[in-house]
C-alpha cells in the first residue's frame, strides 16, 4: 500500500518537475500559486494541525518575509533565491519571540493574540517607511523566466511536506499530537510542552518566511495590505481543514482541490465567487471538519503517516 | 434503421454546408486580438467595470468603422479581481494562450506594475490606460505606455491657484497608500517651487474614520490651503470633520472623490466651494467629446467616467500607432507611440522616452451652486473659482 | 514643517471628540462581548451585521426619508431576527466548539453577507446626510451627528445593562455566560438564551450601524475594521465583562485620539494593537477585570 502511494508520488514529482518545458506561462503560474499554498497550509498544519494552537495571524510570517526578500534585493542587491531564502530569519524571530509568552494563553486568548499581532507587525512596516517604503510599497526588478520561480516554490512545498511527514512518525510529533489531545496530561506525563509548542511554531513560520520571499519577487511589488490580510490565513485554514489537519498529505489535498476550485469558480461564477467561498467556508467547518484525509483516514484504516 | 441513418448523415452534412456558408467567408480573415485583464471584482470593481466599457466601447467603433489594417478587432478580457498576482497570470495566459497581438493595461497602478511585467518579458505593448504611478516607468520598461497623469500633478491646479492669489502656507495630509502617498509628494514639491511653505505633513492609516486629531492639529497652525491625497470616504469624512470642528482654510482640495457626483449628493452644501481633481470631464472641449459622449450613452445606458474616457483613449491611441505603423510588430508600434502627440477625446497625450505621460492635463474643478465648475487650466476652464472659501460660519 | 503647540483647548477638543467616538465604539463592541462571553463565540460576522443596520437606515432615509434615529426601531430587530436566524442555523454548531471553528464559521458567514451585499447595492459609497455641524460650547466644537450618536449609544448600553440586570432572561443570559452547566443545571434553557444572546448582539451592532451611516461612508466592506476595534475593546474590558466593555470603548476612544494628537496618527494605529498583544499577555482578564 505505501509502496503504491510512493510510486504514485514519485510519479507526479516527474510530471510536475517537466511541467515547465511544455506548459502555457498560464499553467506554471497557476502550478506556482498551487506550491504556495500547498507552503502555507502545510506550515499552518506544522503549529495548529499539530497542536491545536489556532495561529490566526499567521500571514505575518508570510508578510515578513515578503519584505526581507524585497529589502535584501532591491536595498542590498542580493540575488533573489538567497533572499528569499533568508526571509525565514526575521519569520523565525519573530516567532521566538512572540511565541514564547503568547503560546502560553489559551485557546481563543491565543487566536486573537495572533490576529493581533499580525496586525502590529504590518502596522510597524507601514510605520518605518524610510525603510520599507511605508504604504508605498516596494517595486522589484522584473523577472524574465518564470521557470526558476517555479521549481524555488515546488522545492519549499516538498520540503514543508516531508517536514511533516518526518515530524509525524517521529517522537516530537507525537509529543505535539498529545499536547493538541490534552496539554494538562501530557505535561503531567513529562512532556515540555512549552518547549515542543515554541520547536513546532518556530517551524511553521520558516517556510511562509520564504514563501514570502518568493512571492515578493514573483509579484515584483508589494505593500503592507498586500501582504499582510487576514483573508490569506483564512485561505491556508480553510485548505488545511479540507484537505484534512494533522495529516501529511492534508495540506496539499486541501490546496490543489481548492485552488482549482476556486478558479473555475470564479472563471464561471465572476460576481459571486466571494459568496461561494464564504459558503465553501461554512460547509468545511460544519459538514467536514476532519478534512478529506481525516474521513479517509477512518474509512480505510490508513496508517497515521499519511 | 438504414434510411434513418442515411438521413442522418445527409442532415449533418446539410447543415454543415449551411454553416460554412454562412460564417465561411468571415473564416479567412482572423481578427486581431487585443487583449487585457479588468478588475471586474473585488476592491477596483466599479472603476474596472467602466474601463472595460471604454475598451469594448473602442473595439465596437473601430469595427464599425471598418477594422483595423482590414481586419476586425476583438477584445478578450479577463477578470483579475484587483489582485496583481492574478493579474500577471492572466497576461501570461492572454499572450501565451490566446495569443494576443498586443495588450491594454489593466486598472490601478499595483495591478499595471504586476501585470506589465508579463508583457514586458514577451516584448508586447501595453497601453497602460489606468496606471498614474510615476515609479512604474522608473524600471526601465521599453514597452509601456502611460496614458493618464501622474498622481503627482493630480493637485497642481490647487497649488497654482493658490500662488497665484499670493497664498503662503499648506497642510498636507493623504491616506497611507500609494497613489494618495504619491500625490502628496508631487503636491508638496509644486508647493515648495512656487515659494509656499508647507506647516503640516501627516500621512493616516487606510481606513481611518475618525480625523479629529488631524485636523485639531492642522487649524492650530491656520493654513491657508489644505491639500489631501484621498479616496471618496476619507475626503468625505475630513470635509465633514472640517465643518464640525470649524476649520477654514481659503481653499481646500481633494484628490480622488471629489470629482465623484455622489461627493456631493451625500454632502450637500457642505461640499460647496471644496475643489477636486479629475482626468476627465465630459464638459471640456476636447476634439470629438460630444459624439463620444453621446454614443457611449447609448451603448452603456450611463455617462462614460474618465474611466471610461481614458480606456477609451488608451485604445485609439494604440489603433492610431498601429495604423502609423501599418503593422502589428510591437518595436514598429513602440516607435511610434514614443513619437505620437495627438489629442484624444481624453485629451493629450504625449510620453517621454521612458513612456511616461507628459501632456495630458489634469483639471481642477470646483463644487459651486452644486455643480462642478472646471477652474483650471485656463484653456479649459469653463468657469471661474469662487474665492476664497467663506468660513463655515458664514454659510 | 511647522511644529504644533497643544493647547489646553485643543487637548480638551481632542477628549471631546475622542469620548464620543468612544461611545460607538462601546455600543459595537457589547454585542461582540456578549456573543463571546455566553457562547465562546468569536464572531467575525459582526462587522457585516453592522453594515446590514447601516444599509437599514441608509434605505430608509433614501427612499423614504425617514429620520436615521427613528429608523433604529427598524434596524435594531431586523437584525436581531437576523443574528436568532443565523444562530438557529449556524452558529449552534460551533457554540462551545474550539475557537477554530467559530472563526472561520463566523468569517464565511461575514464575507458571504459582504458579497451578497455588494450584489444588492453595488460597491458605490453610500452615507446618510442628516445632521452636520456642531455645538459650540465655549471653545470647544461638540460634533452634532457624534454627540447624538454618542447618546443613543449611551442609552442603548444603558438599556441593554439594565436588561441584564433587571430582566429574568437578562440574568439568565448573565448565569449562562458565568458558568454554562451549573445554568443547564438551574433549569435555563441555553439553546434557547444563546439564540437570544446572538439576535441582541446582532441588534447592537446594526445599532452601530444605523448610527455611522450617519457619519461615515457606507459600503459593503465597512464593517472589518470596526470588528478589530471591538476586539480591541473586548480585550481591554475584559470578555464576558459587559460594563467593561462600555469603559473599554470609551477608553479605545481616548487613547486613539491623544496618540494621534500627540504623536501621529500612524503610531496611533501601532499603539494600539501593540496594546492589544500586551493586555492579551498581561491580563488576559482584561483592564477591568472579565471571565478567562
Amino acid at each position: 500500500m505505501m509502496a503504491g502511494i510512493l510510486w504514485l508520488l514519485l510519479a507526479v514529482m516527474g510530471g510536475l518537475a517537466v511541467l515547465p518545458l511544455f506548459a502555457s506561462g498560464y499553467i506554471i503560474s497557476f502550478t506556482i500559486q498551487i506550491f504556495m499554498w500547498i507552503a502555507l497550509a502545510g506550515s499552518w498544519n506544522l503549529i495548529s494541525g499539530f497542536t491545536g494552537y489556532v495561529s490566526f495571524g499567521h500571514v505575518a510570517f508570510f508578510g515578513i518575509g515578503s519584505y526581507t526578500g524585497a529589502l535584501l534585493v532591491t536595498k542590498a542587491g542580493w540575488h533573489w533565491l538567497p533572499a528569499s531564502l533568508a526571509g525565514c530569519v526575521p519569520a523565525a524571530a519573530l516567532a521566538l519571540l512572540i511565541g514564547y509568552p503568547c503560546l502560553r494563553l489559551k485557546g481563543p486568548y491565543f487566536a486573537i493574540a495572533m490576529l493581533g499581532l499580525n496586525e502590529v507587525v504590518r502596522a510597524l512596516v507601514s510605520y518605518f517607511e524610510s525603510f520599507t517604503g511605508g504604504g508605498s510599497g516596494i517595486s522589484l526588478p522584473p523577472i524574465l523566466s518564470i521557470a526558476p520561480v517555479y521549481y524555488a516554490m515546488g522545492g519549499v512545498a516538498i520540503a514543508v511536506t516531508l517536514l511533516t511527514y518526518r515530524i509525524i512518525t517521529s517522537r516530537f510529533g507525537l509529543r505535539l499530537l498529545s499536547i493538541r489531545e490534552d496539554e494538562i496530561a501530557a505535561e503531567t506525563m513529562g512532556i515540555n510542552t512549552s518547549l515542543m509548542k515554541l520547536y513546532a511554531f518556530l517551524l511553521s513560520a520558516l517556510f511562509p518566511g520564504i514563501v514570502g520571499g518568493l512571492y515578493a519577487w514573483y509579484s515584483s511589488y508589494i505593500e503592507p495590505l498586500s501582504v499582510f490580510p487576514l483573508l490569506t490565513t483564512i485561505t491556508m485554514i480553510i485548505m488545511c481543514l479540507f484537505g484534512g489537519k494533522g495529516t501529511v498529505l492534508g495540506p496539499v489535498l486541501g490546496a490543489v482541490l481548492l485552488s482549482v476550485f476556486q478558479e473555475l469558480v470564479w472563471a464561471r461564477f465572476i460576481f459571486v465567487h466571494q459568496a461561494i467561498f464564504g459558503a465553501l467556508i461554512v460547509g468545511v467547518v460544519l459538514l467536514m471538519p476532519r478534512g478529506i484525509m481525516g474521513v479517509l483516514q477512518e474509512r480505510y484504516r490508513l496508517p497515521r503517516a499519511v | 434503421m438504414r434510411r434513418a441513418f442515411v438521413l442522418g448523415l445527409a442532415g449533418m452534412w446539410i447543415s454543415l454546408l449551411v454553416l460554412y456558408l454562412a460564417v465561411g467567408p468571415t473564416w479567412g480573415q482572423e481578427p486581431i486580438k487585443i487583449g487585457a485583464s479588468i478588475s471586474l471584482t473585488g476592491t477596483y470593481a466599479k472603476p474596472g467595470k467602466y474601463t472595460q466599457e471604454g475598451y469594448l466601447f473602442c473595439e465596437k467603433e473601430i469595427n464599425d468603422k471598418g477594422g483595423l489594417l482590414g481586419r476586425k478587432v476583438r477584445f478578450i478580457i479577463y477578470d483579475d479581481k484587483s489582485d496583481p498576482l492574478t493579474a500577471i497570470k492572466l497576461y501570461e495566459k492572454l499572450i501565451t494562450g490566446d495569443k494576443v497581438e498586443q495588450v491594454m493595461g489593466p486598472y490601478s497602478s499595483p495591478v499595471t506594475n504586476a501585470a506589465s511585467t508579463a508583457s514586458e518579458k514577451y516584448k508586447k505593448v501595453m497601453m497602460a490606460s489606468l496606471a498614474s504611478t510615476t515609479s512604474i516607468w522608473e524600471r526601465g520598461f521599453k514597452y509601456l505606455f502611460m496614458t493618464i497623469s501622474p498622481a503627482e500633478v493630480y493637485l497642481e491646479g490647487l497649488v497654482e491657484l493658490a500662488a497665484e492669489r499670493g497664498l503662503k502656507t499648506i497642510a498636507v495630509i493623504n491616506e497611507d497608500t500609494l497613489f494618495a502617498k504619491a500625490a502628496a509628494k508631487g503636491t508638496i514639491e509644486l508647493a515648495k517651487k512656487k515659494g509656499m511653505q508647507v506647516v503640516f505633513h501627516e500621512a493616516y492609516p487606510k481606513g481611518t474614520t475618525d480625523f479629529s486629531a488631524l485636523l485639531i492639529k492642522i487649524k492650530s497652525l491656520n493654513p491657508d490651503v489644505i491639500a489631501a491625497g484621498s479616496y471618496f470616504d476619507d475626503a468625505v469624512a475630513t470635509t465633514r470633520q472640517m465643518k464640525e470642528l470649524d476649520v477654514n482654510p481659503r481653499m481646500y482640495g481633494v484628490t480622488v472623490g471629489g470629482d465623484l457626483p455622489e461627493f456631493y449628493q451625500i454632502q450637500g452644501k457642505t461640499a460647496e466651494y471644496v475643489y477636486g481633481s479629475s482626468q476627465w470631464e465630459k464638459t471640456l472641449p476636447y476634439p470629438g467629446i460630444k459624439e463620444f459622449v453621446a454614443a457611449y450613452e447609448k451603448m452603456w445606458n450611463h455617462e462614460p467616467s474618465y474611466h471610461s474616457a481614458a480606456g477609451y483613449g488608451a485604445c485609439q491611441l494604440l489603433a492610431e500607432a498601429i495604423k502609423r505603423a501599418n503593422s502589428l510588430d510591437s518595436e514598429k508600434i513602440r516607435e511610434q507611440l514614443l513619437k505620437l502627440k495627438i489629442p484624444t477625446v481624453f485629451g493629450d497625450y504625449q510620453v517621454d522616452e521612458r513612456g511616461f505621460q507628459i501632456a495630458h492635463k489634469m483639471v481642477l474643478l470646483q463644487w459651486l451652486d452644486g455643480k462642478k465648475v472646471t477652474v483650471w487650466p485656463l484653456h479649459l476652464a469653463e468657469g471661474k473659482p469662487l474665492y476664497p472659501t467663506p468660513p463655515w460660519k458664514q454659510r | 514643517m511647522m511644529q504644533v503647540q497643544i493647547t489646553g483647548t485643543m487637548l480638551l477638543q481632542l477628549v471631546v471628540s475622542g469620548l464620543l467616538a468612544g461611545g460607538l465604539y462601546a455600543l459595537v463592541a457589547l454585542g461582540l462581548s456578549l456573543v463571546f462571553g455566553v457562547m465562546r463565540v468569536i464572531n467575525l460576522a459582526h462587522g457585516a451585521l453592522l453594515m446590514l443596520g447601516a444599509y437599514t437606515t441608509y434605505w430608509l432615509f433614501a427612499l423614504f426619508g425617514l429620520n436615521p434615529f427613528l429608523s433604529l426601531l427598524v434596524s435594531v430587530p431586523m437584525l436581531f431576527v437576523v443574528g436568532a436566524i443565523l444562530q438557529k442555523l449556524f452558529v449552534h454548531r460551533v457554540v462551545e466548539a474550539p475557537e477554530l471553528s467559530s472563526l472561520l464559521l463566523t468569517f464565511g458567514i461575514s464575507i458571504f453577507i459582504a458579497n451578497v451585499a455588494m450584489l444588492a447595492w453595488s460597491s458605490d459609497y453610500r452615507s446618510v446626510e442628516f445632521l452636520t455641524g456642531s455645538f459650540i460650547l465655549g471653545q470647544i466644537a461638540f460634533s452634532k451627528p457624534r454627540l447624538i450618536s454618542f447618546s443613543v449609544a449611551l442609552g442603548l448600553t444603558g438599556l441593554a445593562l439594565l436588561f441584564l440586570h433587571r430582566t429574568k432572561i437578562g440574568k439568565a443570559i448573565r448565569a449562562t455566560s458565568q458558568h454554562r452547566d451549573v445554568a443547564q443545571i438551574c433549569g435555563i434553557n441555553v439553546r434557547r438564551i444563546d439564540m437570544i444572546t446572538f439576535g441582541l448582539g446582532a441588534g447592537l451592532a446594526g445599532a452601530g450601524g444605523s448610527l455611522v451611516s450617519i457619519m461615515f461612508a457606507v459600503y459593503p466592506e465597512m464593517g472589518l475594521i470596526y470588528v478589530f476595534k471591538s476586539f480591541l475593546v473586548v480585550v481591554l474590558g475584559g470578555a464576558g465583562n459587559y460594563p467593561g466593555a462600555f469603559f473599554g470603548g470609551l477608553l479605545l476612544g481616548l487613547v486613539e485620539g491623544l496618540a494621534s494628537l500627540f504623536l501621529t496618527a500612524q503610531l496611533s494605529e501601532v499603539i494600539a494593537y501593540i496594546f492589544l498583544v500586551i493586555v492579551l499577555l498581561v491580563r488576559p482578564a482584561g483592564l477591568l477585570g472579565g471571565r478567562t
